[in-house]
């Protein structure tokens, strides 16, 4: 098993962070408050990164499956390993249809939804195939492109003088109470709750490398990016064009124009999207099929290739764009809470008391190796 | 082995009873009888009787038991060497020798008095006889006992060290590696005045019996690199080794794969360099393109220039060939998905134009595009392929015919030329020929990416590329190190190429530690302050 390097942690918590999440002007809710809201969450997010980490480091060898078996019993963790299985197989397929709904909206009118769910599908599939090691490096390769861009985008808008941050005002006008209502729980659970899903990665750090430190430092880089992605956006359209558009990124950098040379930037922020969601989709994905392979043993080809079909087949569920941001935001939403901050903390109680982790204490469970 | 120890290295004499030499073949072999008749006669049976094995008499009253029997094969050997020195002073020797003496006394005399070669050796059987005269080497039989000396006389017309013809620069070393295996050995160890320069030989091979000799710096090199090179080495069993391409196939770490896991070098200078970076080299007797493992994606974007030439000139054209290797790959692509599926994203002057030219275009973008392509493919086999002789043709037909007409008739439009040209120039930009290949057949999957699904297409074509590229290595490095995984230290020499004073320490995949102990400017080089 390939050892990753802690700058590769850092860089995939940065881009599955970044990940899909500039799509969409999250906390709009709060209105130009919307950037509090971010921090908010963020800091929130910090606090459940904490619970993770106290996790990972009773058992630093032990992916999420056996790190559940462990606290849970071999019965109850095989449970709720198949229930997070089943999570992040959900989320890749959010993502999936992510994916088709961004391209339809933007660049492929007419192709029919599925052409480009089946290719993302092939192309997570190649990725997961290949295995974390060369997946990470993957990462690794298109993270220079995405900050370079995200900087080409920022520099030419502020070129273009179009962020007014007059429209950021006035901060707090109706109290902290939208800001909080707007960054709990959805805020939280998309994105920065997330970071639940690196549990199934963590243990792969090369020993002797200080993970708390290396995870703090990825989490709070990007935590301030995409505050500062947020702020520059509702500085741009404002808090009543950003409510209303189902893609502002998109519409903030359509508004570059430069010397009638540079515009129609548009395509730039599709291809970071697109970066984003499938490094977000893929990791989702694999991190279901290593839970599944390690509950449940068989190959990686086969489990890989079950979990895709799964993937596909759910990203079909919903109807139409409306209905799926309706479930994502009501529904589900509750949902991850559960997986991201009741289990998380279920978890750390449990072995709280069952004083695991400390020196001295065996794990009681078997733990399931990898390979 | 030891016969490989080549011509003129070996000075001493060797023992005239080595043990250990011959003893794997020792079992189906044939011990040489104690007459010289019947020695060379047996010999030259086992080798068909070709006219071009010479056996040279010597001495004694008959020519069925002579004193001393000459065999070599007269095509492989240097005539003016094996006359000089063997032939001319044995007669001599037997001429003057009054007491007739034979047998051992005889071979040892001959060993240590007589014959002026460097490197000589005693063999038994007919087997060890025939590999050697196969090698180029004499063989002396002597009566009266069960044995024979051999000794180097290889030789006969080589190419002489030209100018490498793949690899050109304009300031740098001009000589390229030749065919023949010891003249390159020379050309490296020449440069690399190191005792600790490790040249280890071996034949490949079942019918050719190709010297191959594996190269690399003891202390700089990592063993398990050199040891994994020598394991891929012996497990070769084929016929015939006529290049070192046929040892790059057996050893590459993958073979479904466009891009080449092993670099071919001609140039003496760029293997010497490798080698001091910690890399391994292969040379293969018969061509003069020499291996050299492990290697990275971006060692193919490294010219032997960029370290003869200023380090800002040579960064700029560092980054041009990373630039236009892409475009070489890209562009066509591009113009495709942009010209069916975001008509939108050019400037509006600029889709007027292209518009107009397009307009009465019978072919969509994709088809114009593969037309273009394949045949400029064409044209480009053409000009490889065809007889020097008939060669303006080539370009006639190729910028009248082609390029001109085709637009006038209608049949392509003027950018897609323009577009087609662009890409091809590109791809002679990137210094080695094969990672340039990798480029051309990748083009073609990404353009009919471009033509089903535009930019979406295209990106789906880059992610499953940067997956492949990722999980590919070269004898365990990854192959895109420096960028994945993230070495820092090694970036100095990668999309750009740093000031030699900034570049320390050698690259640290391939072994690591330090080249030199300073590491800054030298305070001459530095501005110095108005007074």
């Amino acid at each position: 098993m390939d050892k990753l390097s802690k700058y590769q942690i850092v860089v995939m918590i940065i881009m599955f962070e970044l990940g899909s999440t500039p799509l969409f002007q999250l906390g709009v809710k709060a209105k130009q408050d919307s950037w509090l809201a971010m921090t908010l969450a963020a800091c929130a997010g910090l606090l459940l990164l904490w619970i993770y980490l106290r996790i990972q480091n009773r058992f630093p060898e032990m992916g999420l499956a056996d790190l559940l078996r462990v606290h849970f019993g071999k019965l109850l963790g095989t449970f709720t390993g198949v229930l997070f299985g089943i999570y992040f197989t959900y989320e890749a397929s959010r993502n999936a249809r992510d994916f088709s709904e961004l391209t339809v909206m933007t660049i492929l009118q007419q192709t029919p939804q599925w052409v480009i769910i089946f290719t993302a599908a092939l192309i997570s599939l190649y990725g997961v195939y290949k295995g974390p090691a060369v997946f990470f490096r993957v990462v690794e390769m298109l993270f220079p492109v995405v900050i370079v861009s995200y900087g080409i985008i920022v520099f030419l808008l502020f070129v273009a003088r179009l962020p007014n941050f007059h429209k950021l005002l006035p901060m707090l006008e109706n109290g902290i109470g939208p800001v909080a209502h707007a960054a709990f729980p959805d805020i939280l659970s998309f994105p920065f709750g997330q970071m639940i899903v690196f549990l199934m990665f963590w243990h792969r750090l090369a020993p002797g490398k200080n993970l708390g430190r290396t995870a703090a430092m990825g989490y709070m880089i990007v935590a301030i990016l995409l505050i500062l992605m947020n702020a520059l956006s509702m500085a741009v359209l404002g808090p009543d064009i950003s409510a209303l558009s189902s893609l502002p990124l998109l519409e903030v950098v359509q508004l570059i124009q430069i010397a009638n040379i540079l515009e129609r930037l548009d395509v730039f922020v599709t291809v970071l999207l697109y970066i984003g969601l499938y490094v977000k989709m893929t990791l989702f994905y694999m991190a279901a099929v290593m839970m599944m392979k390690n509950l449940f043993k068989g190959s990686h080809v086969a489990w890989s290739t079950i979990v895709v079909l799964i993937i596909c087949g759910l990203s079909f569920l919903e109807p139409n764009n409306t209905v799926r941001l309706w479930i994502g935001l009501t529904v589900m939403v509750k949902l991850y809470t559960l997986f991201q901050i009741a289990v998380p903390i279920l978890v750390l109680v449990v072995g709280a008391a069952r004083g695991l982790g400390t020196k001295g204490a065996p794990p009681n469970a078997e733990p399931v190796g990898e390979k | 082995m030891a016969l490989l120890s080549g011509r003129n290295t070996n000075t001493s004499t060797p023992p005239i009873h080595d043990s250990s030499h011959g003893s794997k073949k020792s079992s189906a072999a044939t011990p040489l009888s104690r007459k010289t008749g019947d020695n060379a006669a047996s010999i030259s049976s086992r080798l068909g009787d070709s006219l071009d094995v010479v056996s040279r008499t010597i001495g004694g009253n008959s020519p069925e038991a002579a004193a001393v029997v000459i065999v070599y094969i007269g095509s492989l050997i240097d005539q003016q060497m094996i006359h000089d020195n063997v032939i001319q002073p044995v007669m001599i020797a037997l001429h003057a020798n009054k007491e007739q003496s034979s047998g051992l006394k005889m071979l040892e005399l001959l060993s240590r008095n007589i014959i002026a070669t460097g490197s000589m050796m005693a063999i038994k059987t007919e087997e060890e006889a025939l590999e050697a005269l196969l090698n180029g080497f004499c063989v002396i039989f002597v009566d009266g006992i069960e044995e024979a000396l051999i000794t180097v006389t290889a030789g006969g017309e080589q190419r002489s060290v030209n100018v490498p013809i793949t690899q050109t620069v304009i300031r740098g070393p001009q000589h390229g590696f030749t065919e023949d295996i010891y003249t390159n050995l020379g050309l490296i160890r020449r440069i690399i005045r190191s005792p600790d320069l490790r040249l280890t030989g071996k034949r490949i091979g079942r019918r050719t019996q190709t010297n191959v000799f594996v190269a690399y710096i003891d202390g700089i090199a990592q063993q398990s690199v050199v040891d994994e090179v020598q394991r891929r080495l012996d497990a070769i069993d084929i016929d015939g080794i006529i290049e070192s391409s046929y040892i790059e196939e057996f050893i590459q770490d993958r073979t479904f794969t466009p891009f080449p896991t092993v670099m071919n070098n001609e140039r003496p200078d760029v293997v010497a360099a490798s080698l001091l970076e910690g890399q391994v080299a292969i040379i293969v007797d018969g061509t003069p393109f020499v291996l050299i493992a492990p290697v990275t994606f971006f060692k193919f974007f490294q010219s032997a220039e960029d370290y003869y030439q200023r380090f800002d000139i040579a960064s700029f054209l560092r980054l041009l060939r990373h630039i236009t290797f892409f475009a070489s790959m890209l562009l066509p692509a591009l113009y495709i998905a942009v010209t069916t599926y975001h008509q939108e994203m050019l400037p509006t002057t600029l889709l007027i134009s292209l518009a107009a030219q397009r307009e009465g275009i019978p072919f969509p973008a994709l088809l114009e595009a593969f037309l273009m392509e394949i045949t400029f493919e064409v044209l480009r086999e053409a000009g490889v392929r065809m007889p020097r002789a008939i060669g303006p043709a080539i370009s006639i037909v190729g910028a009248l015919v082609l390029g001109q007409a085709a637009v006038q008739a209608g049949l392509v439009s003027p950018a897609m030329v323009i577009v087609v040209a662009f890409t091809a120039i590109s791809n002679f930009v990137t210094p080695h020929i094969n990672i340039a290949i990798a480029a051309r057949l990748i083009r073609f999957s990404l353009m009919l990416c471009a033509g089903l699904l535009g930019f979406f297409g295209i990106m789906t074509g880059i992610i499953v590329l940067l997956t492949h590229l990722a999980g590919l290595q070269s004898f365990g490095v990854p192959y895109m190190t420096p960028i994945a995984p993230f070495i820092k230290s090694s970036w100095k020499d990668i999309l750009i190429r740093a000031p030699r004073w900034a570049m320390k320490s050698r690259p640290e995949v391939l072994g690591g530690g330090k080249r030199k102990a300073n590491a800054s400017m030298p305070d001459w080089q530095r501005q110095k302050k108005p007074e």
